[in-house]
């Protein structure tokens, strides 16, 4: 079995305990308007350009199978034809600028662990581990559940990072091999949901709920959006209180360094223009203390 | 609390323009500009007019030994120089900072010797010098002298114990010439000390508000320290005379947190408040921060008891604590670390650096204790060994030298011109074939071309330094050290209990990277023959744009866990150890060689003289530091680096291998960042590396204080064993760190 996946982070430091390496998933249910990882949101692989970094050296263009790149090393200009490119990812792999990136990496789990055991030195004088994230990672539950397994035999601590609008044959298939689940909550309310994300929220709660009744350990990571979700802290906090599964709570401040990624991508980037103040993110997270949860 | 209420601000002005006229530019060199308006005319005389002195009366007693001239010196600048107490400081001043015994005495001597008796190896080390090969300059800068007797016995003690040690000497065979001027020399030092304490008590009691600084100043003529204001006021005094009179720099403080400790209890004890003990520590540091040397004033903390129990103490935490409220970054601070140092201590370290304090660096304790065992060292010597410098280590009561930088790139370019440089086309290697059959029999030259020049390098140091004691004789050094008193033998001239040379060897990364891109080409895919290559570097790449594009980009880099260049490194580190360490240094020294990978300034002195590298680098462009990788190539991040350079066996030599590890605020913000830096520390640890310096920066921030300095006035930077505030250094120096940061992952 193979997954889909954009990347492979070392020194993870904020997703879940310790050092971590993290594993992005390709594909992603929702749409959130602040996304951060466009390059996780679709399942099909994709090619990023970054024309500054180009240096006009004419690698892509002759690995091109199907001349989707265009060269003019005298005027040093690079225009890719998305419409002609066939998504092979063979220039990306000559690129000597960096200005191609290809996402899409399909692994196998032999493939891959030895490159998530690299750190495990790090992941064992930490209490670090392995983190998949995405996109959303249980998308591919089967391949996660296989690379888990994988993992537990090697006695890695693991950790899934899920945006919770999955079924409940992901969650299940990944349970016995998770220590823990990072879990988003975004909104309390279903029709402030669906404008953040275009999904709603029912599916998210209720398999918190079964979480909580199978006797997961949850983090709760609430992405912290001016305009979107900001008046949805009280009621989430409220919501949350009632759960015995949550270890800890991160409120995740909005930022717009993803821009440039969208840019690369040819995607389209609405992202919300308000960045929160930290006096926000602090009133969010005592607003989260004072309903008793541990919020890092 | 802040840091003014440790030192008040009007106080902290005073100190701050004690030595140096704070409102001038930066001089990194700044320390050897006295600062005269300080001081009371009445005081003392003219510096001037006694350095004259200080001249005319060693001109005329020309013959005698030069360790008798240099104490007489040192007795006449201590009898006569300004001085000052003031009720806003807690330390006296003393008006030499521009340590004229090297203009006066030492740097005639040095003339003489190269010029006069070792003319050919002064040529030579000109030459290496000036064509970036190995950079050598005689090191009079990596002394700690036995502080536990300097604060128990005091110079009154270290007289009498020399006195003593002569009598016995003496009462089995009569003292040679050299042996009676040597206990001659130290009498003269100890009673110079003595003498600048009675003039300094003399003043401060005339001085309104320094009845404490005077009582102290009396006590120390008649015993050793029994408080931690006198030893504080000890160590700054011996500091003072050592390293600004005597011309021998002072590399460390001392184990401050467990040498004060016993005299904290006793304070304590006696009603002393904690707060007070603060205040001073907060005076005391602020003394080094005034005085502003380059290369940081260092001192340590932690190791181990003899019991293997962690020696950090509530002390520790004290020393820590007002060091990080005072906002300061001279002196620096090492951390002799250990699994059981305290986590909590070791976090609030961490805490401080990753808050902008790159002052601290940490030393692993059980590696640095493994080298010196293997290289002939007793355990207890072992475990009590120095920290130094910017991350050298030795054992007390030893006196080691190591101011010698190969450049590891000139081999090579021997290798791919047939024994000739590769800027200058002199024939400064051996004689060699232009091709190889194999990459092994290359690598092979390399190592034969290596060896010629580690034995060039230690032939012209052990030449020199066969006059150290000569040179620069350490009467007041030696007083300190049982086994020179014991022997009447100056430390230089054989007396120290270990006397050993140290070789630095630079740019590991850049050779390793460089190795691995001759085997792949030339004799692996057989791209290119060796000289085709040699031809494109000759012509810096020109019309080469393109390969050297992806030889940048080719991942098989040293720092990022890759097998090949990681094995070449380790190679080339063992086959240094192993052919240097252990070799006799000069005769008169008598004792050994061994090495380290630290680079300090190289990267930017010999760089230039470098030429391209087939690591895709360009000539003259930076080269890599420490045990780190080449500028931009730790690709793979922290984690790798630690691993790449953890397969380097810093055991097998007594020297730095320190690995610089540079972070993003982001990545460490957090307890989790936290915990997370304390997870590198402990790995680097765990697997044998020697010592690590943080740099957690980011490039815009680094790119803004460029921009607009007035508005980062704090901000520091590692540089290379010491840390100073990025204003401070050269923009090709700021362009280099904002490059590094850019590149972080």
């Amino acid at each position: 079995m193979e997954g889909v996946i954009f990347s492979v982070k070392r020194f993870a430091v904020h997703d879940g305990d310790g050092i971590r390496t993290t594993v992005f998933f390709k594909g992603c249910p929702l749409r959130c308007a602040w996304c951060h990882n466009p390059e996780g949101l679709l399942k099909a692989n994709q090619l990023a350009f970054m024309p500054d970094k180009c240096i006009s050296c004419g690698e892509c263009a002759a690995a091109c199978p199907v001349s989707a790149h265009i060269i003019d090393s005298e005027k040093q200009t690079h225009v890719l034809n998305r419409d002609a490119c066939i998504l092979c990812g063979k220039c990306a792999k000559v690129c000597l600028g960096d200005a191609l990136t290809y996402y899409g990496e399909r692994v196998s789990v032999e493939k891959l662990l030895p490159r998530l055991l690299e750190d495990r030195e790090f992941f064992a004088s930490s209490g670090g581990g392995v983190t998949l994230s995405g996109g959303e990672c249980l998308e591919q539950y089967a391949f996660c559940s296989e690379l888990l397994a994988a993992l537990k035999e090697e006695n890695i601590n693991t950790a899934i990072d899920t945006c919770g609008f999955v079924p409940r044959e992901a969650l299940d298939a990944v349970l016995p091999y998770t220590d823990t689940f990072l879990y988003d909550i975004k909104a309390f309310h279903k029709d402030v949901h669906i404008r953040c994300t275009s999904q709603s929220n029912r599916l998210i709660l209720e398999n918190l709920k079964y979480l909580d009744s199978v006797g997961a350990a949850v983090e709760i990571r609430m992405p912290f959006v001016p305009g979107y979700n900001d008046g949805e802290v009280g009621p989430i906090a409220e919501f949350l209180s009632g759960f015995s599964c949550i270890t800890k709570l991160r409120v995740l401040p909005y930022h717009r360094y993803a821009l440039s990624k969208y840019e690369s991508l040819a995607m389209p980037a609405n992202l919300p223009e308000v960045i929160p103040s930290k006096e926000q993110i602090a009133q969010a997270e005592a607003c989260f203390r004072s309903y008793g949860l541990t919020v890092v | 609390m802040n840091g003014d209420s440790y030192v008040h601000f009007a106080d902290k002005e005073y100190i701050l323009n004690k030595y140096h006229d704070t409102s001038k530019p930066f001089n990194g060199f700044g320390r050897f500009i006295r600062r005269d308006a300080l001081f009371d005319p009445a005081s003392g005389m003219e510096p001037e007019s006694l350095y004259k002195l200080v001249e005319q009366n060693d001109i005329a007693a020309g013959g005698a030994p030069h360790s008798l001239r240099k104490a007489r010196a040192i007795y006449t600048l201590l009898e006569n120089t300004r001085i000052c107490c003031d009720s806003r400081d807690r330390f006296p001043a003393i008006n030499i900072v521009d340590r004229p015994l090297k203009k006066c005495i030492v740097d005639k001597w040095k003339k003489e010797v190269f010029q006069q008796i070792i003319p050919e190896t002064g040529k030579l080390r000109t030459q290496l010098e000036n064509d970036g090969i190995v950079t050598i300059w005689p090191d009079y800068d990596h002394s700690v002298p036995v502080w536990e007797r300097v604060f128990r016995r005091g110079f009154t003690g270290l007289y009498a114990d020399a006195k003593a040690a002569m009598d016995t000497l003496e009462s089995r065979r009569p003292l040679t010439p050299e042996e009676s001027a040597f206990y001659e020399s130290v009498f003269i030092s100890c009673r110079a000390f003595l003498l600048l304490c009675a003039r300094l008590e003399k003043l401060a009691s005339d001085t309104p508000g320094a009845r404490r600084m005077a009582a102290a100043l009396g006590a120390l003529q008649h015993r050793g320290a029994q408080t931690v204001y006198e030893a504080l006021l000890q160590i700054y005094l011996y500091f003072m005379v050592s390293e600004h009179v005597d011309n021998l720099q002072v590399r460390s403080l001392g184990n401050l947190d467990a040498e004060l400790y016993p005299f904290y209890l006793s304070d304590l004890s006696k009603g002393v408040t904690e707060d007070e003990i603060r205040t001073d520590l907060a005076y005391f540091f602020m003394q080094f921060t005034a005085i502003g040397n380059y290369w940081n004033q260092p001192f340590y903390l932690g190791g181990n008891d003899a019991e293997e129990k962690s020696l950090i103490n509530p002390l520790s935490y004290i020393i820590l604590d007002v060091y990080d409220r005072m906002g300061i970054y001279n002196p620096k601070i090492q951390i002799k670390t250990n699994e059981n140092t305290p986590k909590e201590f070791v976090l609030k370290a961490l805490d401080m650096i990753r808050r902008g304090h790159s002052c601290i660096v940490f030393v692993s304790d059980s590696t640095v204790r493994s080298a010196l065992e293997k290289a002939g060292a007793t355990p207890e010597e072992a475990r009590t060994c120095h920290i130094k410098g910017c991350y050298e280590y030795s054992v007390d009561g030893s006196l080691d030298t190591g101011m010698n930088y190969v450049n590891l790139l000139k081999p090579l370019e021997y290798c791919m011109h047939g024994g000739n440089d590769g800027i200058t086309g002199k024939a400064a290697g051996l004689t060699c074939p232009l091709e190889y059959d194999s990459f092994d029999a290359f690598f092979a030259e390399y190592k034969r071309q290596l060896a010629h020049l580690c034995d060039t390098a230690i032939e012209v140091v052990n030449s020199f330094e066969n006059y150290f004691d000569n040179i620069n004789p350490q009467p007041l050094l030696s007083s300190t050290f049982p086994s020179c008193i014991e022997q009447g033998r100056d430390a230089f001239g054989g007396g120290a209990l270990y006397n050993d040379s140290s070789m630095s060897f630079g740019f590991i990364a850049n050779l390793s990277d460089s190795l691995t891109q001759i085997k792949r080409l030339v004799f692996d895919e057989k791209k290119y023959t060796l000289q085709q290559l040699r031809g494109i570097l000759d012509s810096d790449f020109a019309g080469n744009e393109k390969l050297r594009m992806s030889l940048l980009h080719n991942p098989e880099k040293y720092g990022n866990n890759r097998e090949i260049p990681d094995a070449f490194a380790r190679d080339i580190t063992s086959f240094i150890s192993g052919y240097i360490c252990g070799k006799h240094n000069a005769a008169r020294r008598g004792g050994r060689w061994n090495c380290g990978f630290h680079i300090a300034r190289m990267v930017y002195i010999q760089a230039p003289l470098t030429a391209s590298t087939p690591d895709g680098r360009l000539r003259g462009e930076e080269l890599s530091k420490n045990v780190s990788a080449s500028m931009g190539q730790n690709r793979e991040g922290i984690t790798a680096a630690i691993l790449s350079s953890t397969k380097i066996d810093a055991s097998a030599f007594c020297g730095d291998a320190a690995l610089d590890a540079g972070l993003l605020p982001s990545a460490v913000r957090g307890q989790d960042g936290l915990e997370a830096m304390y997870g590198l520390l402990m790995t680097f640890i765990g697997r044998g590396g020697q010592a690590i310096q943080f740099n957690v920066f980011d490039a815009d921030t680094l790119r803004a204080a460029q921009a607009n300095p007035e508005q980062y006035r704090d901000l520091q930077i590692r540089v290379s064993g010491w840390n100073v505030l990025f204003n401070n250094i050269k923009k090709e120096e700021q362009d280099g760190f904002i490059r590094q940061a850019e590149a972080l992952v």
